[in-house]
């Protein structure tokens, strides 16, 4: 059974005890910051950073909304990004988790093309062009835990469990967020196994909260692949 | 917190005001959350919206400094519109206690008033003029049906018609139709079964007025019959792991561990101390907890001193210093006796007032007259190496300077307490890094250094030489010893309450403790923390009491004697039985025959005492019965307040410094008592054209305290890397400033660069005819970490003033300006 | 056919075999390898209580049983009952308040009117520090006050903190200064 985590931002407080329990867990250094005029920082994922709370200030309805944004990888039931490398040693589906995985041999990589992909925009790379982005804490899950971040969420903003659960789980709990936020809605529910449950358009919150159609595109090369069937991967390899 | 952390979840409706509880209390949020999702609504005002005020069911803002006239305005909404408790306010308060003819309030000051020349004090009242009525037995006069002109009930309704909504309205800038809002949520609490809880912190006590906003949110929970109850209390959010025990254990001037008071120098022998300090009732029907006083005191001196604490040396009462009748040795007291050259040596054992004290300017300065410094932390700091700070000469100054280097808390043993009271034992990690050491080594070291010295001579040395000092294992620190010093033992074999107690046992609670030097305690309050069951502190069971409100009286130790919900007894009916029969703490199951109570038997939550109700089933009065609010001396919970440095009733003053000329409720500007300093490095300026904006300090998740444990972290630097100033749009649109430039903000005492954050979540205030800016700046920063040195405290900025009763800064309410660079 | 991960190293066979990538954490080993070690399965296991807010939160210390015997984690504690695993942006850096390279590590002395710091033993800084306390109590220690009342105090050293210590900490430091005779003992709290 897959797994996934359901993100419901009408409860996060944007504590960032994930963010930052990312970074402990992965043992990832900081970044050199400065505050541009937001209590968001860093500005946006980089190669160590997986996880990033982006918070939005809003006027909806008249009245002030401060949107927190849990961003990370979606994991992604057919994964571009995947499809995009056609390399299962640079990256690769866990079947046990759905878990999408990078190695070191993403290096050899399109970093452009891989990122690109991503309807997300969700990989990062690094200066020796290796690419990085969250992965789902896949060791922790297959020893019984919780993925780093979920573990620390004090609010209940993240759940985690068999991806079965999580998706009947999401759409009680959308029910009830509707009462108080009408708008309320699942983003990508079907596609990914990272998702959100947010009370107000997705694009208030981040530019890339749903899949993105002008990036969603699947590359030619990709698309090609598709067409000639699974076979042709292991031939390739 | 008078309930603790979990039960939160047990509210019907949470008022987060002077405080900020999901930045600051992150986990708070847990249970602010789940009692949401079981409906309870959740309202913040606060000067400026925040990420709790991004979950709240209400948002509403107050100009900072205005909380009593916004709790008065909800007062007179209560008591206007009939919304009080009437069974729970009449029995349970001092609502129907009779008030003395000299009582008087006007314009602005109650009877008693008297100006001071001297300082620190603007003024006192003589509060005999506010005394009680008693009748011949030397009892309170009461009138139960609350209608007596000089009832306590009557004086407050007389005292809070002047809140009237557009008062308020004009005073705080919050728009009536919000107040109207946040006063209908909050007191449908008041309905009986329903549960209201504050949540606030230091956005309340740090005024010149802090101790009375608390009285007033005090005197709506009583009013609302919400204190005792789940989901309801007076919780204040304690900011430190151990603030709550550091308190119970007193390193505070004006106490002694377990809140005994510090001995004045009137209070000539022990017997005086006792005396003095020992409230005495005639009421049959008042428990009158501290009655027993002697007992701890005595108790308390015979750990200080061991054997040689007996009854002919006054257990060593004299050995212990003294301080003068009326004067205040606290926090600005000290700092200012430094700044005056009077005090020569200086431990700054875990803190950094450099930064963390108001007016730091005045702090960094009182320091180049210390003869020595001893520094123990877990980082260079700003306090230790002020010698080589900014704007300073290190050739010019004097000052020896010890930097010890102090474990963290994972490197060693010992407990904490939370601010539900609740004490947790912590273990060891990894040994200490490097040569550091935990604290309880280096001061168990220390006091064995100064013993040594004097041994062989020196001024007074027998309380030196006399203390007790044997907490040590093999030649390291025993925090298991210094566990059951605290708790206390048996130092003679001895027979209480019909049971032999032998010598050298722990005591199992502090009903044992005795005052005839038979019982040591270091502090009463921790009695049955470390008893001969064991460590209590160390308990992990996750079994919840029967009530099932989340208790879980075997996980830790709660003071006092594991009772989780402080006054308990007010949450259920005369007879003994709940308000609300859902969130229940304690119940009464005696045994009843023909209507009356024929045994004793309480249920749920470790009941305030043990006695009967006050009433049978049949309504009879019992006279074996006690009063609810057992530490009070007369049994009531204090809606009037006679003890209070500034009055029986919260009064809104402006903070002296202030953004307008009046004060709408009467000519008396400033709080009439407050502690104001004076040397020239004292400076304050209120109506001044150059600092026209309110400022603020506060914290954000990211960081803690002065950031001493925050800014030496990578991790926590990239959340929040710069000191920052939070403006409205408006006032960055009338200062030309862009947001993430770098600005000047100044202050009547100095000024500090901060980046600017504009944001929609500060809006300016309409104060009568005046536009009221605001602005805020966290106090995280100072300029050794990080190592640029550009990022500064923004206490540089703030007030040389503080509350009459507790002399806390006013950091939350001064004036400043802000501009380009 | 949809191949899984461990069909697609069957099938591929040699050619991937003992070309296991190790890299960010992962390597290509077959599947049930996932059941890989934690980076914590060999660490000795202690409980704290967070040292920034309250709240009292429960976390599990990580210490390495071998080399520097450091830390290598900390994280919530899903057993304690409060706050049942969660932690904070700080919490969840209690690691990173350890095991960092700007702590100090040596007793340090600077001198009157120096521009810097000298590394000192323990010993020598205690022993100096009690001579210091000595000589600035002795020196007008007050038996009497002006009204002749007896007070025995010094107001020439005064002490600030903590709360940051344990209580038991807190309770023999407040013993120390009130036999030493402070009155100008304060902290946190009143601030």
């Amino acid at each position: 059974m897959t797994k996934s985590i359901l993100i419901d931002t009408t409860v996060c407080t944007a504590c960032r005890g994930c963010q930052v329990a990312c970074k402990q867990w992965h043992d990832l250094p900081a970044e050199a910051t400065q505050n541009v005029g937001s209590f968001q920082n860093p500005q946006d994922l980089t190669f160590t950073t997986y996880k990033l709370v982006r918070m939005e200030e809003e006027m909806i309805q008249g009245r002030l909304e401060w949107l927190f944004f849990p961003d990370q990888c979606r994991h992604c039931e057919e994964a571009p990004c995947l499809e995009t490398a056609y390399d299962e040693q640079a990256i690769y589906r866990d079947p046990a988790t759905g878990a999408i995985l990078y190695t070191q041999a993403t290096r050899s990589l399109d970093a452009e093309e891989i990122a690109g992909s991503c309807p997300y925009n969700i990989p990062r790379k690094a200066a020796d062009g290796t690419i990085s982005k969250c992965d789902f804490c896949n060791d922790r899950i297959h020893n019984g835990l919780q993925p780093a971040c979920v573990t620390a969420c004090p609010t209940g903003a993240m759940t985690f469990g068999d991806r079965e659960e999580i998706l009947s789980f999401a759409s009680k709990r959308l029910a009830k967020v509707k009462q108080k936020f009408p708008k309320a809605m699942l983003l990508d529910p079907d596609e990914v196994n990272v998702i959100y449950l947010v009370a107000f358009d997705p694009a208030l919150y981040s530019e890339y909260a749903v899949a993105s159609s002008n990036r969603k595109g699947i590359t030619r090369a990709v698309a090609l692949r598709k067409m000639m069937g699974p076979l042709s991967k292991v031939v390739r390899v | 917190m008078t309930n603790h952390w979990i039960d939160i979840k047990n509210s019907d409706c949470i008022l987060i005001m002077g405080s900020n509880a999901a930045e600051n209390h992150p986990i708070s949020f847990k249970y602010v959350t789940q009692a949401m999702e079981k409906g309870a609504k959740l309202i913040s005002v606060d000067p400026r919206y925040t990420r709790t005020s991004s979950k709240a069911d209400i948002y509403t803002a107050l100009r900072s400094g205005s909380d009593t006239a916004f709790l008065g305005g909800m007062i007179k909404y209560i008591l206007d519109n009939n919304l009080y408790n009437k069974e729970y306010t009449a029995a349970y308060t001092n609502a129907p206690f009779i008030v003395g003819k000299a009582y008087g309030f006007e314009d602005g000051l109650f009877s008693g008033y008297k100006k001071n020349e001297d300082g620190p004090n603007l003024g006192s009242y003589d509060k005999s003029k506010w005394a009680f009525e008693m009748d011949a037995n030397g009892v309170p006069k009461m009138d139960r049906s609350l209608n007596h002109e000089r009832s306590v009930f009557q004086l407050m309704k007389k005292h809070y018609e002047r809140y009237d909504l557009d008062t308020v309205s004009t005073v705080t800038g919050t728009p009536k139709e919000d107040l109207i809002k946040v006063f209908k949520t909050y007191t449908a609490t008041g309905a009986t079964g329903k549960a209201g809880t504050i949540m606030y912190a230091m956005g309340w006590t740090q005024h010149t007025v802090g101790t009375q906003i608390i009285r007033a949110m005090a005197m709506i929970q009583l009013l609302l019959g919400n204190m005792g109850v789940a989901g309801g209390g007076v919780n204040a959010l304690r900011g430190e792991s151990n603030v709550q025990g550091s308190t119970d254990h007193c390193l505070l001037w004006h106490i002694w561990p377990g809140y005994l008071k510090t001995p004045r120098s009137s209070n000539t022998s022990l017997d005086a101390y006792n005396g003095k300090w020992t409230p005495k009732t005639n009421d049959p029907l008042s428990a009158n907890w501290w009655g027993n006083y002697p007992k701890y005191s005595v108790s308390m001196l015979k750990s200080f001193f061991g054997d040689t604490a007996n009854k002919d040396n006054q257990f060593g009462y004299n050995w212990l210093p003294k301080v003068d009748d009326g004067l205040g040795y606290s926090w600005f007291d000290l700092f200012d006796s430094m700044y005056k050259g009077d005090i020569k040596g200086f431990f700054a054992w875990g803190q950094n007032p450099a930064c963390s004290g108001s007016n730091a300017t005045k702090i960094r300065k009182a320091m180049e007259n210390l003869d020595w410094m001893v520094n123990v932390n877990i980082f260079d700091n700003e306090t230790g190496s002020f010698w080589k700070g900014p704007d300073t000469d290190s050739s010019k100054i004097r000052t020896e300077v010890f930097m010890l280097p102090a474990a963290v808390s994972v490197e060693k043993e010992g407990s904490i307490t939370n601010s539900g009271r609740w004490m947790q034992w912590r273990y060891q990690g990894p040994k200490p890094m490097g040569n550091s050491r935990p604290d309880g080594d280096i001061i168990m070291e220390l006091g064995h250094h100064i013993k040594e010295e004097y041994k062989h001579g020196g001024v007074f040395a027998d309380p030196i030489v006399n203390l007790k000092w044997d907490y040590m294992t093999d030649h390291v620190y025993d925090p298991h010893k210094v566990a059951k010093e605290i708790n206390g033992y048996f130092t003679r074999d001895v027979t209480v309450k019909g049971k032999l107690c032998k010598k050298g046992t722990l005591v199992p609670s502090f009903a044992w403790l005795q005052a005839d030097g038979s019982t040591s305690s270091g502090n009463w309050l921790y009695c049955n923390s470390y008893t001969e069951k064991g460590n209590m502190s160390a308990r992990k069971s996750k079994k919840d009491a029967p009530n099932k409100i989340g208790l879980y009286p075997e996980f830790a130790w709660c003071w006092p004697v594991n009772r989780r919900i402080i006054y308990n007894r007010a949450s259920v009916d005369p007879k003994g039985q709940p308000w609300d029969n859902e969130n229940w703490v304690i119940k009464f199951e005696g045994d009843v025959q023909d209507g009356k109570y024929v045994s004793k038997k309480w249920v749920g939550d470790v009941p305030d005492g043990g006695w009967y109700p006050l009433e049978n089933p049949d309504g009879s009065k019992r006279d074996d019965a006690k009063h609810p609010f057992i530490m009070r001396k007369h049994g009531h919970a204090q809606i009037f307040g006679p003890g209070r440095a500034d009055g029986p009733f919260p009064e809104h003053y402006e903070p002296l410094e202030c953004p307008i000329e009046k004060n709408y409720f009467s000519s008396q500007m400033v709080n009439p008592t407050a502690v104001v300093y004076s040397t020239k490095a004292d400076a304050h300026a209120t109506c001044d054209p150059r600092f026209p904006f309110v400022g603020t300090t506060y914290r954000v998740t990211e960081h803690w305290q002065t950031g001493l444990m925050t800014r030496p972290q990578e991790w926590l630097m990239e959340l929040q890397p710069n000191v920052f100033v939070e403006m409205s749009e408006e006032l960055a649109k009338l200062r030309g400033i862009k947001n993430g430039e770098r600005v000047k903000v100044s202050s009547a005492r100095a000024s500090l660069e901060c980046t600017a954050v504009v944001t929609k979540r500060f809006k300016p205030f309409q104060i009568g005819y005046a536009t009221v800016h605001q602005v805020g700046i966290p106090w995280h920063y100072g300029w050794r970490w990080p190592s640029t040195g550009t990022e500064e405290s923004a206490n540089l900025l703030t007030p040389p003033a503080g509350d009459p009763n507790t002399r806390i800064p006013e950091t939350k309410a001064f004036m400043v300006n802000v501009t380009k660079l | 056919m949809k191949l899984n991960r461990r069909d697609f190293i069957k099938i591929s066979g040699a050619a991937a075999a003992g070309a296991a990538v190790s890299g960010l954490g992962f390597d290509l080993t077959p599947v049930k390898s996932h059941a890989s070690l934690l980076k914590t399965q060999y660490a000795k296991e202690s409980t704290t209580i967070c040292c920034y807010c309250a709240v009292g939160c429960g976390a599990i210390v990580h210490t390495s049983k071998r080399g520097d015997g450091r830390i290598i984690n900390i994280e919530g504690d899903p057993d304690h009952v409060i706050n049942q695993g969660a932690l904070c942006s700080k919490g969840a850096s209690l690691k990173q308040l350890a095991e960092n390279e700007n702590r100090l590590t040596e007793p340090m002395y600077r001198a009157p009117y120096s521009d810097k710091w000298e590394t000192v033993s323990w010993d020598w800084a205690l022993k100096t520090i009690a001579q210091r306390v000595k000589k600035t109590r002795d020196f007008k220690f007050e038996s009497n006050n002006a009204k002749g009342q007896t007070v025995n105090r010094t107001t020439r050293i005064a002490s600030v903190g903590s709360a940051a210590m344990d209580n038991e900490e807190c309770w023999i430091y407040q013993a120390l200064m009130r036999s030493l005779g402070l009155v100008y003992i304060e902290h946190q709290a009143r601030i």
